[in-house]
This record gives C-alpha cells, sequence and structure tokens, in this order.
C-alpha cells in the first residue's frame, strides 16, 4: 500500500514536470497542447476511495496551475473530472474488483474497455479545459477544432506511454 | 439526525466536490480583478523561481544564436549613436539641452516562461515591482513588440502576449501611413491580423507595419512584422491583413519593458475626456 502512494507521488511530480517544462512549450500546428497530466486521475488505482479521488485530482489542477497564467480552470476542470471518474470506470470496466491496488491501464481492463473510458475522459477534460479558457462563442469553430486535435494528441501519448509503462510492471 | 448522518455519509462526496469546484472557480475569479490578490502572488512567486531554475539551465544551449542576435542589435545601436554621424549644420541642436526631455526609459528584462500554443499567451519575466516593473507598461524585444504588463509580483511579472484574445494594439502601415488595429485569431504564433484598416489607400505585400503610437504604453514606429497577404472586406471598406510577426515568439529570451514618463499626465487628460463626455450625455 505504501508502496503504491509513493509510486503515485513520483508519478504525480513527473506528469507535472512532463506538462509544465515540456508539452507546454511544444508548438505544433498551433491548435495542439496535448495535456497528459490528465492520466495521473485516469490512472489512479480502482480502489482510490471516492474523496482521494477528488482531493487528488484538485491538487493536481492547482500545481498545473501554478504554472500557468489563468489560475483555477486546471483546478475546475480536474475535479469533475475526478467527480465523474468512478461512474466512467463502473460503465467501462465491468465486473473489477474493488479492493486491488490494480490500475486501470490496457493490460488490466482490455483495450475495448480501457480505450473509451480514457478517450472519454480526455475529450470531456479538453472541452470543459478550451471552453472555459476562451469563453465566447466567437471562434467557436477554431476551438472545436483546438479540442478535437488536441484530443486526439492527448490520447496518443497516454496510449503509448500506457504501453510502454505498464509492461514493464508485469 | 440518523437519517441526517446517513445522507451526509452517502453524499460526503458530492458535497467535496461542490466545495472544491467552487475553490477553483474563485479562483478562476480572481484572474480577472485588476488589483493583484495575495493567491495570485503566491503562485507567480513559486512559477517564477521554478522557471527562473529551468531557464537558468536552458540558457546555455542557446548561447551562440543570442550571441549572434547581440551583435546585430549592437551593430544597429552603434549605427544610431552620435560618433557614426557626421554634423551636416552646425548651429541647430547647439543649446538643445532644454530640447528634449526623456519620454521613455527601458528595463532588460529575461523571459523565464512562455507558451505560444495556447488561445490566451503569456510571459513570465525576473524583473518585478523591486526594479520598477508596473502593470500597463509596454514590453519589446529588440525587433518588435511584445506585449503589456498585466500583474507584478516582487521579482517577476507576468506579460500579456499579443497572442492573446484580448490583446488590440493599435499599428501603422510605414508606407501610407494608414492606421489599423492589430489582433490575434490564434491558429499559428507567427501570424496576426489586422482589421480596420481602410482599403481606400492600395496595400502591397512586403509593406513594413510599425506601432502607430496612440497607446500610451509603447512608444512609436516599433516594428510589428510584414504583411504577408491581405482581402478586402466587401462592404465595409476595410482590409483584413495577415501579417507576418518580426518577432519569433518561441524563441523570445530578452525583453524590454517601457517605463512613459508622461503617462500620469495623459492619464490625467483622458479622464478629462471621460468626464467631459460624462458631462454633455
Amino acid at each position: 500500500m505504501i508502496r503504491d502512494i509513493v509510486i503515485c507521488a513520483v508519478q504525480f511530480i513527473i506528469l507535472v514536470f512532463c506538462q509544465v517544462f515540456i508539452l507546454d512549450n511544444i508548438y505544433f500546428l498551433g491548435f495542439i497542447n496535448p495535456m497528459l497530466y490528465v492520466w495521473f486521475i485516469i490512472m489512479l488505482p480502482f480502489a482510490t476511495p471516492k474523496w482521494l479521488v477528488l482531493v487528488s485530482s484538485f491538487v493536481l489542477g492547482v500545481c498545473i496551475d501554478v504554472f500557468s497564467a489563468d489560475i483555477g480552470i486546471n483546478a475546475c476542470v480536474c475535479v469533475l473530472i475526478g467527480f465523474i471518474r468512478p461512474a466512467l470506470l463502473n460503465a467501462f470496466s465491468g465486473n473489477i474488483d474493488n479492493v486491488t491496488f490494480q490500475r486501470p491501464s490496457v493490460s488490466s481492463l482490455g483495450l475495448k474497455n480501457y480505450l473509451p473510458y480514457m478517450a472519454l475522459t480526455v475529450f470531456i477534460h479538453h472541452l470543459l479545459y478550451f471552453l472555459i479558457e476562451n469563453f465566447s462563442f466567437d471562434e467557436i469553430l477554431t476551438t472545436l477544432l483546438r479540442i478535437v486535435l488536441s484530443s486526439v494528441v492527448t490520447i496518443i501519448l497516454i496510449l503509448l506511454s500506457d504501453m510502454i509503462f505498464f509492461k514493464k510492471n508485469e | 439526525m440518523n437519517n441526517l448522518i446517513r445522507f451526509l455519509r452517502r453524499y460526503y462526496y458530492v458535497f467535496l466536490f461542490l466545495v472544491l469546484e467552487g475553490l477553483s472557480i474563485y479562483f478562476i475569479t480572481l484572474n480577472d480583478s485588476k488589483q493583484s490578490s495575495s493567491i495570485i502572488s503566491a503562485a507567480n512567486n513559486i512559477s517564477g523561481t521554478f522557471n527562473n531554475t529551468i531557464e537558468n539551465i536552458n540558457s546555455y544551449f542557446y548561447l551562440k544564436s543570442k550571441n549572434d542576435a547581440l551583435v546585430k542589435e549592437n551593430l544597429q545601436l552603434r549605427q544610431q549613436i552620435s560618433s557614426s554621424y557626421v554634423k551636416l549644420i552646425n548651429n541647430i541642436h547647439e543649446e538643445s539641452d532644454t530640447v528634449y526631455k526623456q519620454r521613455f526609459s527601458f528595463i532588460d528584462a529575461r523571459v523565464i516562461s512562455k507558451t505560444v500554443n495556447k488561445r490566451n499567451n503569456y510571459f513570465m519575466l525576473d524583473k518585478g515591482s523591486l526594479s520598477g516593473v508596473e502593470p500597463d507598461m509596454g514590453v519589446i524585444a529588440p525587433n518588435g513588440v511584445v506585449g503589456t504588463v498585466v500583474k507584478t509580483t516582487e521579482n517577476f511579472s507576468l506579460v500579456m502576449s499579443v497572442l492573446h484574445q484580448d490583446s488590440k494594439l493599435n499599428v501603422r502601415n510605414e508606407r501610407t501611413k494608414t492606421t489599423g488595429t492589430l489582433i490575434w485569431n490564434g491558429h499559428t504564433y507567427s501570424t496576426g491580423q489586422i482589421v480596420d484598416m481602410p482599403s481606400s489607400i492600395a496595400l502591397k505585400k512586403g509593406d513594413t507595419v510599425v506601432t502607430s503610437g496612440f497607446s500610451r504604453d509603447i512608444p512609436e514606429g516599433i516594428m510589428i512584422g510584414t504583411v504577408k497577404d491581405f482581402t478586402k472586406e466587401s462592404g465595409t471598406g476595410f482590409y483584413k491583413v495577415n501579417v507576418k510577426f518580426s518577432v519569433d515568439y518561441n524563441k523570445l529570451e530578452y525583453v524590454y519593458v517601457i517605463k512613459n514618463f508622461f503617462k500620469t499626465e495623459q492619464d490625467k487628460l483622458m479622464e478629462n475626456i471621460k468626464e467631459l463626455q460624462e458631462e454633455q450625455q
């Protein structure tokens, strides 16, 4: 259990670091701003209590916010993602034993279940994030393009990292 | 009572969600307030310290290109200093100590964090109120306009880039002298848009666009970029122009913050105008 907490903490730090100092500085076609840090909420162990999911989502959002100019947007969206995570997991995971410290991943859920769960979470996150960031319907088409392209890139990044890091553990 | 406890136990999770969400939304509202709140200052201080460290390491990788840029700027400045000129007419600026009064002074600063891939982009500088940086000051790079300071802490300041949906800058076509407003549509960081430029005077590709000086924060004649392409908007009498920025905002390193000595005087005048308008209504 303590081992799991330590692993989560390390992942937290690495993801925040990656997001703030690498991914936020990448410029590609002008529309793409992948947000890999959502992966942290997606891959919290199944057995994490609901309140802990909410609190850690909030802390994650605040940490990312501290490094971006508009404070609060990431926290707001992350808390919402943390709130709907149990429902999404239930919908797609079926009968996974809730006492284990297993994490949602391709190997534990299977691509068929993991992909829709992860993709839906990422899409909701990006949708809300970019809508709040823009806060106007003037450029709604551009915003939608931004949402779709960024979501696709984030989903691919999460799938790749999942395959790289979770293979080793088994 | 029992029921209440059971209810709370069952839905504590929803309450926690509402509390955290409320807190986040409160943070978001802080962004809009003019005076920096202590929460935002604290956040800027933390990120400033981190960004400074990372940037210190990063900057070693760009020493060569930075040197080249500095040499180029030195060359430009050297061409402007008086020793490069021969005095042709002797009796014009002889006793001119009182003719010129300094209007702008510059504070040099280093960019320690930046984004160009968001809809609303900001830069963070390593100078703050202790070095004399104040909100609403203009910021320029050696080869063009960068943005406006929006928030300062003691050691850091946050600059709203021209790559921001609220950024509106009055600009002028250097050749035709027609003015327009520079905005950014959020697509690529190398191109900005000018609206409200009258189509009565023909534009040309490659025309130089500079600041008009109507803004109190940025001096006249600072480079913006060159005209990339333009279309006439039917029925309005205005051009819609795409401008290629002269600054590569993704590689920005050193900038100058501009202090306008006449700002309070100009502000006072503008207040008078507002009062006049209110009286007329």
